[in-house]
């Protein structure tokens, strides 16, 4: 059989950790990274032109990686497919998985920047990252022990959060837009400033905003025309007022049941995410809810895996690293969470209906318009009209 | 600081007796654990509180040695003193609350439940064992205006009617939350009533009222004390009721502090706001304090 | 018109327990039944939607009601993680109410002897742990562990030389507990303290007269006077501890999530019925607990010839 072949039929047979060792010794080469790729998978990355993460050099993974019997994540809840972990745990010989759960983004910060230690790896959202990596908190990553990031779209390579791919293993992505009722708002809703000209109107004490400031600053800078990271005293102001004339029109800033306020018609449109109504369209009352991507663009935000500084399991953490996105493992999370994967080659093995999924898979048309978002949380202006935004809300 | 005012000078001699040093080993072995636990996790976290309010934010948050007030200068800048004043207004509606709710409630286990005290009292704290956002969750899901409400509503003919998102529901919350803080300190001091003196006011022909205020009230004190401020301190605090039943209409400075710690994690601000809140609150327990134990002369004797 | 008190020496308590209070007119009693009878249907009617909700077969979203299932049932019995939050609560609850009320309890006993201008110290200390919001306790306790960690873990190591493993101190159980008992032994102390305040010192002194020892004193006059601030301020230190999230989150660590902040996490998800599960059995558990203690001391009691019952039992130590 081909070198090719062999190595499938080996990948085939379940491995443990020696079994990895003997196998990492057993080629050379690029093959040997290729080695670690899916057996389902071709060898070559896919289609789209990948700059190859893997490509060049020898197979130098020689110092032996013995995997530790524990891997202890942080993670926001629900985030992985249980069947991943225990596939993982089986073929790794890991007996401990660890899955401790933050509810945001700041406490996981809080904590870190706090002292907080012993976990190996941790699951921020990209804009966070480089602040991470200043403060020491994540550990540059050895990209030759990942090579499964070959299947990464490049769009979400090399991004201004992370523009050397130093850090980041990107995990989901998605969208902030606009969420309503279609049935009960017969007006069209496509644009932030159907948005602002509704709720300052019409529908008045029914629109509900997220309550995180960097995902409502968009709203009012990209109605003005500005990038949504713009942070000119003058513009800022302006963005400050349109959102202080809207406050007392806004029902209330709520991340976590916005979605109980859509079905039960105490709000009907949402600055939010489109997680929280995949149920109302399961349901036949409230399947006319809709997902929308505002004309004038919005931000993609990027959940990521990155491992922290004194991980007590750097080995296991890597294996992790690079199986999750092995494609068939990959498609599973994404059926599972029901988030859009950035891995390319899983999104093949994904269904059709998510894949279709607007509020999902944002289309190639919208791409051009979504922007990166960086952490704005310490600039004082954004901060001030932040507080006195939610200071007037609901009069 | 109970509502016992008193000094020590009850001390008979004979508790001297085994020696002054080994009352004083006793006293301070007693107090030993309390005060590591004081020093280590309050002192010493608050010393760095109060390091930190003087402090600058960090170039991606936390916190940046440094020496300057603008903390201070700055805490009412953006949202005024609205916060502390709805705070305020809320922890003292929500005291009540619990008081109307939790005084006649305590005096009946006390002094009524007979054998079920003990039964009584566990099935207060039980539903609390019950995770709070479930609880509150469901409180979301009785007062949800497709529901319950929405039969109130047609039966008082009132289109308007809405429990969810004003203070009535955060009132609800709050009470809901709060009453164990209320009723314990008032069972553990009405249980130990004397319940021959109301025989004996009774007797000597006192009615109701007149004996409730001049029998009852001065020994529920320290209980009422002791929970009108285990209710109230925590309720200046509180924001996540508020937020989930009152859909956050109100800016409270629970939220304030949430807002600087979590979302700006500008560090030094927060902490200028907490030391600032500390020393208001603990100016209020005091004055309280001093009000409700003018006049009453009661001589503290150790009971050990 | 009433039997004479009769002083029982034992429990401090001079009165004859089977007769009620005070007899107030019947329209007084009825009231307090009654508003008994409604805070309880209100402190229970939230605990009626949780259960009934659990048997709820949705998918996902809580809130509307999609038959009759028992399938979050059998996700919360799978789910390791959410048994390992509960066991977690657990083990971090019971020995914070175990040490804050002997904390509590001793320094109770202990304020009473110190000198004046110790005792305001120590009161406004215990008034300020009250009033520190959570928020900034958490955080500032957070700072602390890890400062003394970075001290105490080198030395320990120094200490092992080479091992291959050292042992080190690490976020977890310890010191969530830790963090949690400060706040619940100050509350023991407030419950102790004002039970205290109502006590009756003669009997102290008479218990002297009769040359009893401080430590008999203790044990028969003080201790059982006390005992139910004791008893109910361990079971507030555990709903404390059970129900805690801010400070938890601070300061856990690996392996430590408990069940509050696996709740929390899955608002994020859309919290499902399967926590309503989960809080349906542990109900289920407790009050079977409770239902079997008091029919094991009634049928024991019964066989001795008296009458009893575990809320008997709480309300004997009850006073």
């Amino acid at each position: 059989m081909t070198e090719q072949e062999r190595i499938q039929h080996i990948m085939r047979r379940p491995i443990n950790r020696r079994g990895f060792l003997s196998l990492m010794g057993a080629s050379a080469g690029a093959t040997a990274l290729a080695a670690c790729t899916s057996p389902a998978g071709s060898l070559a990355p896919s289609g789209t032109a990948a700059p190859s993460a893997s490509s060049g050099g020898p197979a130098t993974v020689a110092p032996s990686f013995e995997i530790e019997t524990e891997l202890l994540t942080y993670n926001w809840s629900d985030y992985v497919a249980p069947e991943n972990i225990e596939t993982f745990k089986q073929r790794f010989g890991v007996e401990r998985f660890g899955y401790d759960t933050f509810a945001s983004n700041e406490e996981l910060i809080a904590k870190l920047q706090g002292g907080a230690t012993g976990y190996d790896i941790a699951c921020p959202t990209a804009e966070y990252v480089a602040g991470m990596a200043e403060d020491g908190f994540v550990q540059e990553l050895d990209q030759s022990r990942i090579p499964n990031l070959a299947f990464i779209n490049p769009r979400f390579r090399s991004t201004s959060w992370d523009p050397d791919n130093k850090y980041i293993v990107p995990k989901d992505y998605g969208t902030t837009g606009i969420v309503y009722r279609k049935k009960l708002v017969p007006e069209p809703v496509t644009s932030w400033k159907d948005l602002y000209e509704l709720t300052k109107g019409k529908y008045s004490g029914k629109t509900v905003v997220v309550d995180s400031m960097g995902d409502v600053f968009p709203f009012p800078l990209k109605l003005l025309g500005y990038s949504l990271n713009d942070n000119d005293p003058a513009h800022l102001k302006e963005a400050g007022d349109i959102l202080l004339e809207l406050a007392p029109h806004i029902h209330s800033a709520d991340s976590d049941t916005y979605q109980v306020k859509l079905a039960n018609e105490e709000a009907l449109l949402c600055l939010g995410w489109f997680g929280p109504i995949v149920d109302l369209r399961a349901d036949p009352e409230t399947e006319d809810t809709a997902y929308v991507v505002p004309s004038e663009g919005t931000l993609f935000w990027l959940d990521t895996w990155v491992l922290l500084t004194g991980a007590p399991h750097p080995n296991a953490a890597y294996a992790w690293l690079n199986f999750i996105h092995e494609p068939e493992i990959q498609a599973k999370e994404t059926e599972s969470n029901g988030y859009a994967t950035a891995n390319e080659e899983a999104k093949k093995l994904v269904s059709p209906e998510i894949v279709n999924e607007p509020g999902i898979f944002p289309p190639e048309n919208q791409l051009a318009t979504l922007e990166e978002s960086f952490d704005h949380s310490g600039v004082q202006q954004r901060a001030d009209i932040w507080a006195q935004f939610k200071s007037k809300i609901g009069g | 600081m109970t509502a016992v005012a008193g000094t020590s000078a009850g001390a008979s001699p004979r508790r001297e007796a085994g020696g002054g040093w080994r009352s004083r080993l006793l006293t301070a072995a007693l107090v030993l654990p309390v005060s590591v636990w004081y020093l280590l996790l309050l002192v010493l976290p608050l010393a760095i509180v109060f390091v930190f309010s003087f402090g600058v934010r960090g170039p991606r948050g936390g916190y940046t040695p440094a020496f300057n007030l603008d903390n201070y200068a700055n805490v009412f800048r953006a949202v005024g003193i609205d916060p502390f004043i709805n705070s305020l207004w809320m922890a003292a509606a929500g005291t009540i609350g619990c008081l109307l709710v939790g005084l006649p409630l305590a005096y009946y286990i006390a002094t009524r439940a007979g054998r079920r005290k003990g039964l009584f009292i566990l099935l207060l704290v039980i539903p609390f064992w019950v995770s709070f956002l479930i609880r509150t969750y469901s409180w979301f899901l009785i007062l949800d205006p497709q529901l319950a409400v929405a039969a109130v509503r047609d039966l008082f003919g009132n289109p308007d009617f809405n429990v969810l998102g004003t203070p009535w529901a955060v009132l609800i919350g709050l009470v809901y939350g709060y009453l164990p803080l209320m009723v314990f300190p008032l069972y553990v001091t009405l249980e130990r009533m004397d319940r021959t003196l109301l025989e004996a006011s009774k007797d000597l022909g006192a009615g109701r009222w007149a004996t409730f205020r001049q029998v009852t009230l001065p020994i529920a004190l320290p209980g009422l004390v002791t929970g009108s401020i285990l209710v109230f301190i925590p309720m200046m605090g509180e924001f996540v009721i508020p937020q989930i039943l009152g859909y956050g209409r109100t800016f409270l400075v629970g939220n304030a502090l949430y807002l600087d710690f979590l979302e700006f994690r500008n560090w030094p601000a927060g902490s200028a706001k907490a030391v600032l809140l500390i020393l208001v609150m603990l100016v209020t327990v005091t004055a309280y304090l001093w009000f409700i134990n003018r006049g009453r002369r009661v001589r503290e004797a150790s009971v050990l | 018109m009433s039997a004479p008190a009769i002083p029982a020496a034992r429990t401090g308590h001079p009165v004859s327990r089977a007769r009620p209070v005070d007899r107030l007119g019947g329209l007084v009693e009825f009231w307090f039944r009654g508003h008994t009878a409604l805070v309880y249907a209100f402190l229970y009617l939230p605990i009626f939607v949780v259960v009934l909700f659990a048997f709820n077969g949705t998918e996902r979203r809580v809130t509307t009601w999609a038959g009759f299932s028992l399938k979050w049932f059998e996700v919360a019995l799978n789910d390791t993680v959410v048994q390992k939050a509960v066991e977690n609560s657990f083990w971090i609850a019971l020995p914070n109410a175990f040490l804050a009320a002997l904390f509590g309890t001793m320094a109770a006993l202990g304020l009473q002897r110190v000198r004046k201008g110790f005792r305001l110290g120590y009161d406004a200390l215990t008034y300020v742990s009250v009033i520190v919001p959570e928020i900034v306790i958490a955080l500032a306790t957070l700072i602390f562990f890890s400062s003394s960690l970075d001290i105490i873990n080198p030395f320990l190591a120094s200490l092992q030389g080479d091992a291959a493993r050292p042992f080190r101190l690490n976020f977890g159980r310890e010191t969530v507990i830790a963090a949690h008992v400060l706040f619940n032994t100050s509350l023991v102390l407030l419950l102790v303290r004002a039970r205290l305040s109502t006590m009756d010192r003669t009997l102290v002194e008479a218990s002297y007269d009769l040359f009893a020892t401080p430590w008999r004193t203790f044990r028969q006059i003080t201790l059982p006077a006390l005992l139910p601030a004791i008893v109910a301020g361990f079971l507030l230190a555990f709903t404390f501890s059970f129900d805690d999230y801010i400070i938890t989150t601070f300061t856990s660590g690996p392996g430590s999530t408990t069940l509050p902040l696996f709740v929390f996490g899955q608002v994020k998800r859309g919290v499902t019925p399967e926590t309503n599960a989960v809080a349906t059995m542990m109900l289920a558990f407790t009050l079977s607990m409770l239902l079997v203690g008091q029919l094991v001391l009634r049928w024991q009691s019964r066989r001795r010839g008296q009458k009893g019952s575990v809320a008997g039992i709480v309300a004997e130590s009850a006073g």
